[in-house]
Order: structure tokens, then sequence, then C-alpha cells
């Protein structure tokens, strides 16, 4: 299997906070890897800079082999990104939307329908597409967002907190897309997650973060086995040596 | 072309079209407000005039002569007079409200003798003051007025002028100082009134734009979008400046209508056509200004998305664009009366230094044929812009536009502090 995303001792400093310390990835082509770890281990700068949003101090990152600092306007081609906290303009309507954001990856009108109407069986928002965003729920704009993320079928697709704010079964919709672009379309996906019972239902490998760098790697399964624990949560407690 | 220019003004147009804050505030208020504020201003007058040419006086004559009854005789053609017996104002003030007046002139008594003699009389006039309002003095011009008349008809030999203007070296006969400067004050006082609410109203629209994409948390899926970063900075600036000019076409359409409104009723400026005196811009004139204009517009705008990037939300953003105001208001309300060449060397060097006086001064230079005035700040205000734009599209290119804020703490201790996402 051919590696998506390669990270080589990758630093990233905000000022005197060292957000990343020595980030070391490898992603395959095809898998969904999570990034799991509390709040401020690195994670979401993490997947900003494999997105080309930051830049990282030191180190490499490629994607698909490519280089992310040097040739970001290439990697941006073929890989989509969903922030934690991303919005949607409140004046366009859902479908003006993912039109506005299909443009960005094809010229051709056809094809631009056919993202727009996979991203509306996607979301599955149906006639509220038409309605301006401003009027949607949390839940809805975040559906809207996935569908946005998946409808190009980018090679890769980093989510970060895709399920975040969602309810229990729209959570569970949205991982169900998740698991089938990927099946179905060789869509690659790097995410991170609060929730490490979604990551172990949905990652095919995963990689504890903890103070900028990866403290434990591998299939969940294999994870849990190896700390003789029941979950990913006990096995993050053990790593760190909080249990 | 810029890759995703297009798809991203389109995007931008929408969202800014569809806001109603500009659509109220930039379109329909100065469509609605200027005429609404033309068609009082202009009931106002003609029913002041109106009132005027009916207004009623009364007359304590303690001459009784020949002298002040043709005196009478000449106010009675235009305005009703009531001759009231009465030993002084303060017995015919209760008469007022019977005769709904509101004046009284009191005639001395020697007022016929003094008028056939030729030597200075005094009447004395009392007029009702009723309330604040700049039209509250009309009835008191209108008695000088007539008094001036019978005056002139008693000494019809005094001493006239028949005024004329020298403009650029040629002369006008017949043409009053007085009424051109008055014409021109009114055209010099739309011109920068106009330029700064367009270039006030298009960089809040530029800050609230780009602090919307922070605010909304869009901006950080734009940024990965494969688009060129430049296209972002220029979308948002096409953007600002189509809905801008539509604010200030609406604006002008608005004023243009208020200021008609007043010139019909005035008589400042009537008879005067200031193509014919050579004064209004040549073809040459108007393409310098349009130039200086553009180039101020895209420099603040430019300045505006500078600073909405320190922002973290859109009152952030109008916040700081405040600031900048100041350098909109002082230009324009200073060149609003006085001529930039007037001016002591270190206020025109001040003025001249801040960009967005240039289209101010501008417009007055290319009126009066000085093209270099002009040139030098078009040249000046460019060369302001390359540097904002530099900076912006900087900004743009690299994180900073994500990471970078500015506290108003920090600002205080006059230190910027970035503040970075470390999750």
């Amino acid at each position: 299997m051919s590696t998506a995303i390669e990270a080589v001792d990758v630093h990233k400093d905000f000022g005197n906070i060292h957000a990343l310390d020595g980030l070391n990835l490898n992603v395959k082509t095809g898998e969904i890897f999570g990034l799991i770890g509390p709040n401020g281990a690195g994670k979401t700068t993490a997947l900003r800079i494999v997105s080309t949003l930051l830049l990282p101090s030191s180190g490499l990152v490629k994607v698909f082999g490519t280089e992310v600092v040097e040739h970001a306007m290439e990697v941006r081609r073929f890989i989509t990104y969903l922030p934690e906290e991303a919005g949607v303009y409140r004046n366009l309507s859902g479908a003006e939307y993912l039109e506005f954001m299909a443009k960005f990856a094809s010229n051709e009108n056809g094809e631009v329908q056919k993202m727009v109407d996979e991203a509306a069986q996607i979301c599955g928002l149906g006639d509220r597409l038409k309605d301006r965003a401003k009027e949607y729920s949390k839940g809805m704009k975040r559906r809207l967002l996935v569908a946005r993320a998946l409808m190009s079928r980018p090679r890769l697709a980093v989510l970060d907190e895709p399920t975040g704010g969602l309810d229990v079964l729209h959570s569970y919709h949205v991982r169900e897309i998740i698991k089938n672009y990927v099946q179905q379309h060789g869509v690659t996906v790097l995410l991170s997650s609060h929730n490490m019972l979604e990551v172990e239902h949905l990652c095919g490998r995963v990689a504890l973060m903890n103070r900028g760098k990866i403290v434990a790697e591998g299939e969940p399964r294999g994870l849990i086995d190896k700390f003789g624990s029941t979950n990913l949560e006990e096995v993050f407690a053990k790593v760190v040596g909080l249990a | 072309m810029l890759r995703g220019f297009g798809n991203f003004l389109i995007k931008e147009l929408k969202e800014l079209i569809r806001d109603p804050k500009i659509l109220l505030g930039m379109i329909i208020v100065p469509l609605v407000m200027f005429p609404v504020l033309g068609g009082i201003m202009s009931f106002s007058v003609k029913s002041a005039q109106e009132n005027a040419g009916k207004m009623t006086m009364l007359v304590i004559n303690h001459d009784g002569g020949q002298g002040s009854t043709v005196f009478m005789s000449n106010l009675s053609q235009t305005i009703t007079i009531y001759n009231v017996t009465a030993s002084n104002v303060t017995d015919a003030i209760p008469l007022m409200p019977e005769y709904n007046a509101t004046m009284i002139m009191e005639i001395p008594a020697a007022f016929s003798q003094n008028v056939a003699n030729n030597t200075p009389v005094e009447v004395k006039i009392y007029s009702v003051f009723a309330g604040v309002s700049m039209f509250e003095s009309m009835g008191s011009s209108l008695i000088d007025g007539l008094i001036a008349n019978y005056n002139r008809d008693l000494a019809p030999n005094v001493v006239r002028t028949n005024k004329s203007v020298i403009i650029k070296g040629e002369l006008f006969e017949n043409v009053d100082p007085m009424q051109l400067s008055g014409l021109m004050l009114s055209q010099a006082i739309a011109m920068p009134i106009t330029i700064m609410i367009l270039l006030s109203y298009s960089m809040q629209i530029a800050a609230t734009s780009v602090a919307m994409e922070k605010e909304e948390k869009t901006l950080e899926t734009l940024l990965t979008l494969p688009m060129d970063r430049f296209a972002i900075l220029a979308g948002k600036l096409s953007g600002s400046v189509i809905i801008a000019g539509v604010g200030a076409l609406a604006y002008m359409f608005g004023f243009n209508y208020y200021m008609g409104s007043l010139t019909s009723i005035g008589t400042s400026g009537a008879g005067l056509d200031l193509a014919k005196l050579g004064l209004v811009p040549s073809l040459f004139g108007y393409l310098l200004l349009g130039v200086s204009l553009f180039v101020t517009l895209l420099s603040a705008l430019a300045l505006a998305v500078i600073l909405s990037a320190f922002a973290e939300d859109v009152r952030g953003a109008q916040s700081l664009v405040g600031y900048v105001y100041p350098f909109l208001f002082v230009p324009s309300l200073a060149l609003m009366y006085v001529d930039f060449n007037t001016l002591p060397f270190v206020l025109k060097v001040v003025l001249f230094a801040i960009p967005f006086s240039q289209p101010i001064i501008a417009s007055k230079s290319v009126i009066m044929g000085d093209y270099l005035t002009a040139g030098l700040g078009i040249a000046y205000v460019a060369a302001f812009t390359l540097a904002i734009m530099y900076v912006a599209s900087r900004l743009f290119a690299t994180e900073k536009i994500l990471t970078a804020k500015l506290r108003f703490k920090g600002l205080r201790d006059r230190r910027k502090v970035p503040v970075e996402s470390s999750e």
C-alpha cells in the first residue's frame, strides 16, 4: 500500500509554545487514520499543517509524495479539509454553498452538478438545501460540511472532529458515510477526535498524541491488547502515565 | 486570470447583496433618505416663503405724515399691515394674536420730516421668535429688502455696482463673484462628502467581509481550496468596490436630488453656467479624478482588509477600521471650505500626506486646470496603494491571515500580540 501522508520530525512553535514536538506520521493510501489525544495535544496543528494551512517550523510533510510547503497549491488540488469549527456562508443556500465549493474542484457544469447531487445525498438535507444556511441547525451545518468535504471524492480528506456537535444518530450517519466512502472510492481519511469510541470503530489505525508528539500508534485492537486494556481511553491513560 | 477569482467574486457579491445591513445601509437609505430630506427642505423653504409673503405686521405710527403713509403703502404691496393705536410696543404685543401678526413696526414721530430732509431715521422692528429654524429670520430679511427698495426709490442715483469675474485670466462680465462662490461651494461640499461616504462605507464592507469569514469560521476552509490566495484578496476588494460603487451611485443620486431641491428654491448661483465659465473639469481632468478616486479606494480597502485580518470578529474589525476614520473625515471636512493652495505649507504637507485627501484635492485642482497637483497626488497614492496591497497580499499568502490577532489590551500597551492556536 502506498503512502498518503508522510511526516518526519515535524515541529511547530507559536512563540514559546511548542505545539508539535517532533511529530512522525505515516498514513497509508485508502485507510482511515485517527489522531486522538486531549486538548492541546497538537492534533489540530498537525491536521492544519497537512492541509497547507500552517507552515511547520521544521521537519518534512508530504501528501502523496508532494511536499506541503513548497507545493501547497498542488496539494490543495487533491485534499479537502473540514475544520473542527467550520461554518457555512449565512446568506448562501446549502445548494449554492455546495455549488460554490464544487466549482473549485471542477470547471465542468456536469461534474459540478454531479458533486452537488452526491453531496445532497450524503447530507440528506433534501429540500432544506434551498434554504439559506443561516436557518440551519448546528447539526444540519455539520452534515452539509461533511458532504462538502467528501463530494469531490478527494484523494485525502482531512477531518477535524467530523462528528463534533452532532447528536448520536447524526454521528452514526456521518461515520457510516465516511466508512462507505473509503470502501467505495478509495478516499484516504485523516481525522481527529476526542471520542475514542468513535475512533475505535471507524479507524483502521490510530495514533495517540500527547504534548505535540505521537506516544503510541497502531490498530485500535492491537493497542488495546498490547496495553492490556478494555478500550482506547484506558490505553491512552496508561501511555501518558495516568493509570 | 487568478484561479478561483470569478467563482469567489460571485459568492462575495451574493453574500454582500443579501446582507440586509448592507442593502439597507448602503443602497436603500441613501436612495430614500436624501430625496425625503430634500422634499422636507423644499417644503419647509416654500412654506416659509409663502408665510413670509402672507406675513402680517402691526404698525405703530407716531408720525402720521405723508412720508410714513407712502412708506407703509410701499410695504403693504408685499405684506399685510395693520395700523394700530398703541403708545408703545408693549401695548401692541397683546394685539398680535388678534391680527395673527408676527412683527411690529414702530415709526418715529419725525419720520416724514426726516425723510423729506434726507436725514437718517430709524424705524424699530420687533419680530416674534417662535422657534429654532433656518427660516426663522426670513420675515426680518423680507422687511430689510422692502426697506432697501424704498430707500432706492428715494435716492435712485446712489452708486451701484456691476460685478464681473476673471477666471483663469479670462474676463466674464455680469457674473457676481458672491453668487459664483456660493454655487461653487455647494459643489465643493458635495464631492468631499461623497468621497468620505464612499471610502468609509467601502472600508466597512471590506473589513466586515473579511471578519465574517473569520467569525463564521469559513476562512480556514477557504484557505485550503485550490485557488490563488491573491484571488481571495482580489475577490474581497472587487466585491467591496462593486457594492460601494452601487452605494455611492445611490448616494449621489439621492444627494443630487437633495441639492436640486435646495438650488431650485434658492437664488444662489441662479443663471450661472459653470461649463461656460470653464469651471467644470475637462475630459482629461475627469480621467485624473477617476484614477485618483480609484487608487485611493483601493488603498482604503486594502488597509481595511489588513486591519480586519487582525480582528477576531466583525465588531473587532469595525472598531479597528474606526481608527482610520479621522484620516478620512479631517481632510474631507477641512477641504470642504478651504482651498488647499491657500493653506500654510506645513498644513499642506500634512493634508497631502494623508492618502484619502487626494481625490478631494484632485477634484478641486482639475477644475482649476492644475493637473500637476492631481498627477502628483495620484503618483503618491499609487505608491501608498502598492505598499498596502503588498502587505495585504503577504498577509493572505501566509498563515498570518489565520493566526494574527490584535488584542485591545495589547493596543493600549502599544504592542502587537500575536495569538496562535496551539491545539
